[in-house]
């Protein structure tokens, strides 16, 4: 995934992402097993958990829901591919592409800079962990996919505040205060 | 070097002169100076005049519990502070101060008045004599009075200064880095736990930083504390400085706020000034030390008079001393050691005063070694000194009788009336406090939050005490954390001086007690007087005796002031201490800037502003724009100088005429998929669902379950097992919350999901006679014809090379198209349409002239012309009601008896009978203008506009039996007069709808 | 600002993740035209307004988005159990000498 803009200091990146294509998947526990190997990626059972397979990857963000990435090119088979197993498999399957921008935010001052307006304890969110929580009043699916790696997936209208407020803090961060 | 500044004593930098000025005088201080020091160091006590006497006051203490010493501090515009404590404000070259409260300056100030006055001014004053006329108070008492009595006056200007704040989760969190907080810091961090130590002031210390001859382990206390200082941050102890917790609240969160700026000279422009900490602490050690408490006498407040401890501060920790000749009246030994200190470092100590008959051996000897004269049995019964002590009044004390008195010259006064543990944060917890009887104070008892109290906080007097006490608090904490302690090593003292003493009342005097200014609160000017006589007027709580006398209630919260007025108010009471209780502290601990909770929420980041991806459009072409909800929309495009009528009457014309393109993407959307999509539609909205077949639209309501409107929109049946629900724009997150609601805990049978589509769909609305023709060219996969496509229709298809989601709906009673794409074309779509709209003249509306087209056809705004109380039937909607079926989201209410009752304010039009009155929304409607006040209101307008398409204004409004009034004339009061109005049906243009089947 | 345990997620979160959501255990009547006036203004209006442990509901809103239930004492403001939606409401005797 490349990244479109960045803004940096000494110990923070702060980035955009270019889109993926981007499904909510709902459906019943039962339904995981069969969705899954239609899918071609094991859905991770558990809230917090994600798998990947190629450039797929799921996250499990709530008893009946899963957040699925994946290429754009893939939009169409995957929609196609779900809707063969719907019959037997009831869910929801439904593109949200657009619904949300991703910001990517890294380095070692990560953590802390998610710490200025997450009231979440973040050491408690392991590497390959992702969350839906709350930056700043906004509702953020936050990925964390290394110790200072982290991603925000923000709904469109409020990407800009959560942007504005993450420079704003790393540039607090950079004056050492 | 002045005369008071010990050369080579304290942690100030004597190297390093700093200029500052207060009340426009230049001082010298030294780097590491507090305001107060410095000008304690240039023999300045006054500071200020009190709050309603203006007496003249000085600095009472070296801390933030400071009651009188508040000063203005300014950098510049919008950059003042009022009411800083001059014992907390650090020093910095160029730093301006101004004492507060006075007029014209310190030295005269006319409102001193009040204190020749002051027998008038007892407790209940204003209550009892601003009493009549009624309407005097607001004009002319509470205005005359507030600015006679007062403390600092607010800034004017913005505040152009940022403030930070972080949320911080830790396993122990040590508030007060004295030696016992140190102590217990240490302890966790040596097991392995994450540790946040912070203290309020500007270095770690407490009581170590003014008891510099105290040795630990062998080493100099303070090279005790740097080497401890340093393991602290080795083993990765969060450090904090300047940084007070302001409250303790539910499980373990605390509020710290951390001064960034306000001691540097030049901050960085961006740099926050202040950060709010919002901790979560797994446990939390509360180390916050004592404070001293005055004695209570006639002129205990003259400037000069401080407290013993805060005098050994001055001296031991900024080198500094109070006064060239000090006399010492003292219940504890603790003002014993602060005189020797004094006397060691030059100061003529006059005589000791001790209330006790018998002080320990060892103080007398060494007073006596001292040459100081010691008065045993002693009261002080008043001070002399115009801006300044000059001599104090003592009487010696013989079988309760106060025998004669005599005068002692003096520059200073320090009195120590013993102290009283700090308790104020675990007071926010509500954890219990019993009396304890031996050091007569209140000592934490039963905890509610899983946190220890050490040292000084539960009675512990001393430094090896306070160490003892750390350890053990931090070893509980390591226990309940489940690690293992390691062997501690038990700190060895030399040289502590504990103390002990006794408690008072106000002290007995052979003066008048009525005439006596014993000061109790000195913030708030309550002196023992106002607390007997609040109670003799029958107050018998603390609660009302703190009410009617203010005790306890200044900025800084009855920090000095809590148990000396319990000991008087139990005294007047006539019971023990415990039993007339102890008021509640609350949060803030310290007086805290609004920036400080603000954070990072001012100007644009205030509130999240919620922009559309046309957004930028609209500004660049000059837009109006309005908030809604969370969202800013563009509200009307005004062209060459146009006012708000001008362009909303243009674009009205524009888009009936031809062509009108509007920013729809705000609205609510919902995509509802699965199998029982069907059934959960009908059992959510008033209308039935199961025969709208797939790619037909349908106006959707949906009611509480108390029968009252709660949102509308159109709704688009995709495919069998899935609709696409559009909701207002503010009900959106609403919505989907309250059908997830019904989803999980009444329905969890249903097969059905819902996902909020909002925002991946930017929605553009095209409305008028023209806008068929200018979609029919750019769309690919769809025939657009009346026929193949009706009004009420939904398709997939490509709009300008683009996939979309075509609707034929109209809000406008136009012919109306919606194109939904996915957002990050929004912009792209926008522009191809206004580019290829020119042919059609086409023309961007925006929320106003939405509006007005709406109302012209009579089309309601959920929460304009509804309110919460507002039924189907009532807003004329009843039609939308799916009367076959057997139960939806609010069915039952609507037989409620009274929902069917007659007298319920319907949805009706109304047209003034001049045809140019526009009525204000909001209005209030009555049957007669002539009828005796109060009228019965029998309704009110809730949309009007002026309508271009009818030359004239319209409005609706929601009236009692409103349909069944159709024709009459009723009446709307407005500023002037009250306008007649004749009530007509909603439905004010193209009655027929035959502008939608184009 | 409280922690709150979600049930789904069985972690300990802040209360800023969370939406209060009413009283809970007043089920929607499984056909609401059969009940009376009196009834149905109950199951509409009337709520229990304890002083002290109180049944109540609320929605992991920025979370797993699910709606649980939860025995949250009135006075002191603590939560005293969370547990899930369509699950029985504990024993409040239990409650009280397991806590506190």
């Amino acid at each position: 995934m490349t990244e479109i803009s960045t803004a940096t200091s000494s110990e923070l990146r702060i980035a955009s992402q270019s889109p993926v294509a981007r499904f909510s998947l709902r459906m019943r526990e039962g339904d995981r097993t069969a969705l899954g190997q239609t899918l071609g990626l094991d859905l991770p059972g558990t809230i917090g958990r994600r798998t990947t397979a190629g450039d797929r990857e799921a996250l499990c963000l709530g008893p009946d829901e899963w957040l699925l990435l994946a290429p754009e090119d893939e939009r169409t088979a995957i929609t196609d591919a779900a809707g063969r197993v719907y019959a037997d498999h009831p869910h929801s399957l439904t593109e949200i592409s657009d619904r949300e921008l991703t910001i990517l935010v890294e380095g070692a001052q990560a953590e802390e800079l998610l710490s200025f307006a997450c009231p979440r304890d973040l050491g408690r969110l392991e590497p390959s962990h992702g969350v839906r929580t709350v930056f700043d009043g906004v509702s953020v699916v936050l990925w964390r996919d290394a110790a200072d790696r982290f991603r925000l997936d923000v709904w469109r209208s409020f990407a800009s505040h959560v942007r504005e407020l993450l420079e704003i803090g790393a540039e607090e961060l950079a004056l050492g205060l | 070097m002045t005369r008071f500044r010990v050369k080579g004593a304290g942690r100030v930098r004597h190297d390093r002169p700093v200029r500052f000025t207060f009340d426009g005088r230049s001082f010298k201080g030294r780097e590491g100076d507090t305001v107060a020091s410095a000008l304690l160091a240039n023999g300045v006590h006054l500071l200020g005049r009190s709050f309603k006497y203006h007496r003249p006051r000085g600095i009472m203490t070296a801390g933030s519990e400071e009651p009188n010493a508040l000063i203005n501090t300014s950098r510049g515009a919008g950059r003042a502070e009022p009411n800083t404590r001059a014992t907390v404000q650090e020093i910095w070259p160029g730093l301006r101060t101004q004492s507060q409260n006075k007029w014209p300056n310190l030295k005269f100030d006319v409102g001193a008045v009040n204190d020749r006055l002051y027998m008038l001014f007892s407790a209940g004053f204003y209550y009892k004599t601003f009493m009549w006329p009624k309407s005097f108070w607001d004009r002319i008492y509470e205005p005359v009075i507030r600015n006679a009595a007062g403390l600092g006056k607010a800034p004017s200007e913005p505040d152009p200064d940022r403030y930070a704040s972080r949320y911080l989760h830790t396993d122990l969190l040590v508030v007060g880095a004295g030696p016992a907080g140190l102590a217990a810091a240490r302890e966790a961090a040596q097991a392995g736990l994450r540790v946040t130590l912070v203290d309020e002031n500007a270095e770690m210390g407490g009581s170590l930083l003014s008891e510099p001859g105290v040795k630990i382990d062998g080493q100099a206390a303070w090279d005790w504390l740097a080497a401890t200082l340093v393991e602290l941050e080795e083993r990765g102890v969060r450090l904090l400085c300047r940084t007070t917790a302001i409250g303790y609240y539910h499980q373990n969160m605390l509020g710290l706020v951390q001064r960034l700026t306000d001691h540097l000279e030049t901050p960085a422009e961006s740099a926050p000034r202040e950060r709010m900490w919002r901790v979560r602490a797994t446990q939390v050690i509360l180390a916050q030390g004592a404070l001293e408490k005055p004695l209570v006498f006639d002129g205990n407040d003259r400037p000069g008079v401080l407290l013993a401890g805060a005098a050994q501060t001055f001296l031991n920790r900024y080198g500094v001393r109070v006064g060239a000749r000090a006399v010492v009246a003292t219940s504890h030994d603790s003002a014993w050691f602060a005189a020797f200190d004094l006397a060691d470092a030059g100061t003529k100590v006059a005589a000791i005063v001790d209330t006790r008959a018998e002080p320990g051996a060892a103080l007398l000897a060494a007073a006596e070694a001292r040459g100081i004269a010691v008065l045993t049995s002693h009261t002080v019964t008043g001070t002399k000194g115009r801006l300044r002590v000059a001599s104090v009044r003592v009487n010696p004390l013989k079988n309760g009788q106060v025998g004669a008195a005599r005068s002692l010259d003096c520059d200073c006064l320090l009195i120590s009336g013993g102290w009283t543990p700090s308790l104020h944060l675990f007071s926010h917890t509500k954890g219990s406090l019993a009396w304890d009887e031996e050091t007569r104070s209140f000592l934490p008892d039963r905890k509610t939050e899983a946190c220890e109290i050490a040292g000084a906080g539960r009675g512990l007097w001393g430094v090896a005490a306070a160490l003892e006490d750390g350890v053990a608090a931090g070893r509980a904490c390591i226990l309940a954390a489940g690690k293992e302690a390691t062997a501690s090593s038990a700190v060895a003292v030399e040289d502590d001086r504990p103390g002990s003493g006794e408690s008072h009342k106000e002290l007995p005097s052979d003066r008048k007690p009525g005439r006596a200014r014993a000061f109790v609160d000195y913030q708030n000017d309550v002196t023992a007087k106002d607390i007997r006589l609040a109670v003799r007027e029958g107050m018998r709580s603390i609660e009302h005796v703190k009410r009617y006398t203010t005790n306890g209630m200044a900025t800084d919260q009855g920090k000095m002031s809590n148990i000396n007025g319990l000991m008087i108010a139990a005294d007047a009471v006539g019971k023990p201490p415990p039993e007339v209780g102890l008021t509640t502290f609350r949060p803030p601990y310290t007086p805290t800037s609004f920036g400080a909770f603000a954070g990072y929420h001012r100007g644009n980041h205030f509130e999240v502003t919620r922009k559309t991806g046309i957004d930028a459009w609209a500004e660049a072409e000059g837009a109006v724009f309005e908030p809604v909800a969370q969202w800013r929309r563009a509200w009307y495009f005004p062209k060459d100088g146009e006012d708000m009528a001008a362009a909303v009457a243009r674009e009205c014309a524009a888009t009936r005429g031809s062509l009108g393109i509007f920013d729809a993407s705000t609205l609510g959307k919902i995509e509802v998929a699965g199998p029982d999509a069907v059934t959960f539609m009908n059992r959510m909205y008033t209308n039935p669902w199961t025969k709208l077949a797939p790619g037909r639209c349908r106006y959707g309501l949906l009611l509480g379950e108390d029968g009252f409107i709660r949102d509308d929109g159109v709704i688009g049946r995709l495919s069998a097992d899935r609709f696409h629900v559009t909701t207002t724009t503010g009900g959106a997150a609403r919505v989907l919350n309250m059908m997830e609601d019904y989803l999980q805990t009444e329905w969890p049978d249903l097969k059905v999901w819902l996902t909020s589509t909002t925002e991946q769909w930017a929605t553009i609305a095209l409305n008028g006679p023209n806008a068929r023709h200018l979609l029919v060219p750019l769309v690919k996969g769809l025939d657009l014809s009346d026929s193949a496509f009706p009004h009420m229709s939904v398709a997939e298809c490509e709009v300008a090379g683009l996939p979309a989601r075509l609707f034929r709906v109209s809000f406008s009673g136009e012919l109306g198209f919606e194109v939904n794409v996915p957002a990050r074309y929004g912009r792209q779509l926008w522009e191809s349409l206004i580019e290829a709209g020119s042919a059609y003249d086409i023309c961007p509306y925006g929320t106003e002239t939405m509006h007005v087209l709406r109302a012209e056809k009579g089309f309601i705004i959920v929460g304009q012309d509804t309110d919460g109380t507002v039924t189907p039937d009532d807003a004329g909607l009843g039609w939308a009601i799916g009367k076959a079926k057997a139960d939806f989201v609010g069915k039952r209410s609507l037989a409620r008896p009274d929902l069917v009752a007659s007298g319920r304010k319907q949805l009706v039009g109304l047209l003034t009978d001049d045809a140019t009155t526009k009525l204000e929304e909001g209005a209030q409607i009555v049957a007669d203008p002539r009828q005796a006040l109060p009228m019965k209101m029998i309704g009110h307008v809730t949309s009007s506009y002026h309508s271009s398409a009818l030359g004239r204004p319209i409005a609706l409004a929601l009236i009692e039996d409103g349909r069944a009034l159709e024709g009459k004339t009723l009446y709307v009061p407005m500023p002037g007069a009250a306008h007649a109005a004749t009530v007509t049906g909603t439905l004010f243009y193209d009655p027929d709808g035959k502008r939608l089947k184009l | 600002m409280l922690l709150i345990d979600c049930p789904y997620c069985k972690e300990s979160l802040p209360e800023l993740e969370f939406a209060y959501a009413g009283e809970a255990h007043i089920a929607r009547p499984e056909d609401p035209s059969t009940l009376g006036d009196e009834a149905w203004r109950d199951f509409l209006f009337i709520r229990t307004n304890a002083k002290g442990p109180h049944f109540e509901r609320w929605r992991h809103l920025h979370g797993c988005g699910r709606f649980f239930n939860a025995v949250r004492d009135t006075v002191s403001d603590r939560f005293l159990v969370t547990y899930k939606a369509g699950e029985a409401g504990p024993d409040l005797q239990s409650l009280k000498e397991g806590g506190e």
